[in-house]
């Protein structure tokens, strides 16, 4: 028997993906600055999906993804235009400092709420966070009173915008944030008590994990992902406001699945999620350079997914038969 | 069980009266039937939407949300196809249904064939129909309707002149709504469809070996919701008469928890029409007393999320106790026993 490589069909996938906007777009496409500005949009969505991921890994779901990331950067942009005296542009490194940590307090209040609801009072994932998702929106709402906030100090911006080496730094932050998933869901305790309770709760339960902490920290950091994705989405949009953003919930959702995660938990594997991720994100560039309607992309994400799922499908189906043939 | 999901509806049901006394003290406007009917009326197309959300819910928990596209592409196409043919009122409902019926059937079929969660599925075709629409209508706004719409939205039933001597009565767009309640509440409870809806949620492997086609009460909940998203479409193009292709999608989360505040399960197999209409009633009631108590509407969604967030604190706390109590009596049972 051949060793199996994990998610071989989405590598393909994407191998032929890329080579045909190649050939589509030889102009445009396979370019330095196209590659550049894909790395400069990617760690968005990637960041929005990993934080997703780490709640389905245990069976659960975080619909209060967006609206945590929205608060965070409002919350941000609030402090620092109360602690700057009405100039932000020009605050000090300290002011800025308190602020992104005021922020970071609202997603980790955020996720703690969903956190108890889920952990400790057994209110299922997706009614708890829909509930949180609707009382952050509202509260991000009546913050902003509808509007949106810009004027953000330099240094601010530049985690979302600025270059290194002709890189991207939001893509360097996402290489260390991958990189540091990867360790937290497979080399930690933590880690693996989230993939336990994904497939087997009772079992979990009575092997001395607790169950309830373990969800309350996984709701933690899933909302620590979010508070960075605000910071970097502060940075390329320069402003902040109550609704942004909030058609990528329904896409994280999806880049996990797509990646292999697993809705009813238990598994997934964070190569396979990011794998997904580059994926819908070639086909969003590659359609843009093509210059057709940027709708056009919603679209195209939902018959690639449609193709994925009836591709596994088939997969399973055609492994079943083998195994029932060879066991015959 | 059926007792759980009583109690359920009558806690939704306290707290509008009690939300309703409450308004009506600080402003007796309230009461009056011109603001009910106003209040049915432009809460009738999410309130017919959420009836099918009702339906896919009792399936398995997992929540379609592909349902504002669909509304939001029959809207489109039905507007669009009037302005240029003509016709009346009842075939623009006719077309419409039998569009949303087409739509909802494939979700239906594709979550059947590839056992994938509805969730998932309905996201993919969400974006497909959404996509499409948006590709197909470059987001062009329609301003003008065919006047069928405006003749529709006119009738009235019953007329009445309010202390302003404007005229106001009962429209069809609420009744439509009313009438679709009692649909679904007569099909779940007395067809045979109904009840298989509610053993397919309950235990799908179940219902398969006791001999009931699993597949064709998926395709008919799916195709259900399509059927009513399409009627939906057709009264909100009344009530608004113009077509803005980006109008209703986004609503599908603010649907999906009035139905979950209504009692319907999150594991499948539970919740009511009753329960549904009381859940959409709350929001209903609490964005019109933001109105009249001259709150700023940007705190509609506060007080949504915060009825969401307590009503689930307490029946998480109110099961746990159950569980206690139930936990105890067994020990002191075994106590006994022992003695």
């Amino acid at each position: 028997m051949k060793k199996n490589i994990p998610n071989l069909s989405l590598y393909v996938i994407l191998i032929i993906i890329v080579v045909v906007m190649s050939i589509l777009n030889p102009s445009r496409f396979p370019t330095i600055s196209n590659f550049r500005s894909m790395a400069y949009q990617l760690p968005l969505l990637a960041f929005l999906s990993m934080g997703m991921m780490i709640t389905m890994l245990s069976g659960g779901i975080n619909l209060g993804i967006v609206a945590t990331a929205n608060f965070t950067g409002i919350i941000t942009a609030l402090t620092l235009r109360a602690l700057s005296g009405g100039n932000p542009t020009e605050a000090s490194a300290l002011v800025i400092l308190i602020s992104m940590v005021m922020g970071v307090i609202a997603a980790l209040g955020a996720g703690t709420l969903s956190g108890i609801l889920t952990g400790y009072l057994r209110v299922p994932d997706m009614l708890a966070t829909l509930g949180t998702m609707t009382l952050l929106n509202g509260v991000n709402i009546v913050l902003t009173k509808g509007y949106t906030i810009t004027g953000f100090p330099k240094s601010l911006i530049t985690i979302g915008n600025g270059l290194l080496f002709g890189i991207p730094i939001p893509f360097f932050i996402f290489l260390i944030f991958t990189f540091i998933l990867t360790i937290i869901l497979n080399k930690t305790v933590f880690g693996y008590s989230l993939y336990m309770l994904g497939s087997n709760f009772t079992a979990a339960k009575f092997s001395n994990i607790d169950t309830r902490s373990i969800i309350l920290r996984e709701f933690l950091l899933s909302s620590l992902f979010a508070a960075v994705t605000a910071f970097i989405m502060m940075g390329q949009l320069n402003s902040v406001k109550a609704n942004y953003a909030e058609s990528y919930l329904l896409v994280a959702i999806l880049a996990c699945f797509l990646g292999g995660v697993d809705p009813a938990g238990g598994f997934g594997k964070v190569s396979g999620m990011i794998v997904s991720v580059v994926i819908l994100q070639v086909i969003s560039s590659g359609v843009n350079l093509l210059r057709m309607d940027p709708f056009f992309i919603r679209a195209m994400w939902g018959f690639i997914i449609i193709a994925v799922i009836a591709i596994n499908y088939f997969n399973e189906k055609s492994k079943t038969r083998i195994k029932m043939v060879s066991s015959n | 069980m059926n007792k759980l999901l009583k109690q359920t509806e009558f806690y939704i049901a306290v707290v509008i009266i009690i939300l309703s006394i409450v308004i009506t003290i600080f402003n007796p406007r309230f009461l009056t039937a011109e603001n009910l009917f106003d209040l049915l009326k432009s809460f009738s197309v999410i309130g017919i939407m959420a009836v099918g959300v009702l339906f896919v819910l009792i399936l398995g928990g997992s929540p379609d949300v592909s349902f504002t596209a669909i509304a939001q592409v029959v809207e489109y196409v039905v507007v669009i196809m009037t302005l240029k043919w003509g016709g009346n009122i009842i075939l623009a409902f006719l077309i419409a249904a039998a569009l949303g019926t087409l739509m909802g059937s494939f979700n239906g079929f594709l979550v059947h064939y590839f056992r994938v969660p509805t969730v998932i599925i309905t996201i993919a075709t969400l974006n497909i129909y959404y996509g499409l629409l948006y590709v197909f209508s470059k987001g062009q706004v329609i301003f003008v309707v065919h006047p069928m719409f405006r003749d529709f939205a006119n009738i009235k039933i019953g007329s009445f002149i309010n202390q302003n001597n404007v005229a106001y009565g009962f429209t069809l767009m609420p009744l439509i709504w009313i009438l679709v309640l009692f649909l679904g509440w007569y099909i779940l409870k007395y067809t045979s469809v109904g009840r298989n809806i509610y053993a397919v949620g309950g235990n799908e492997v179940a219902a398969e070996r006791v001999g009931i086609n699993v597949f064709r009460t998926k395709l008919f909940a799916f195709s259900f919701i399509g059927l009513l998203s399409g009627i939906a479409a057709i009264v909100h193009a009344a009530i608004v008469q113009s077509a803005i292709p980006n109008i209703i999608v986004g609503q599908e989360l603010n649907v999906i928890a009035a139905v979950f505040l209504g009692g319907a399960s999150v594991f499948g197999g539970g919740g009511s029409v009753i329960g549904t209409f009381l859940g959409i009633m709350l929001f209903a009631i609490m964005n019109n007393g933001l109105t009249l108590l001259k709150i700023s509407t940007y705190w509609f969604n506060v007080f949504v999320g915060a009825v969401i967030v307590i009503s689930i604190t307490i029946s998480a706390i109110q099961k746990i106790r159950q569980e206690k109590s139930r936990i105890k009596i067994h020990i002191e049972e075994k106590a006994e026993d022992r003695v």
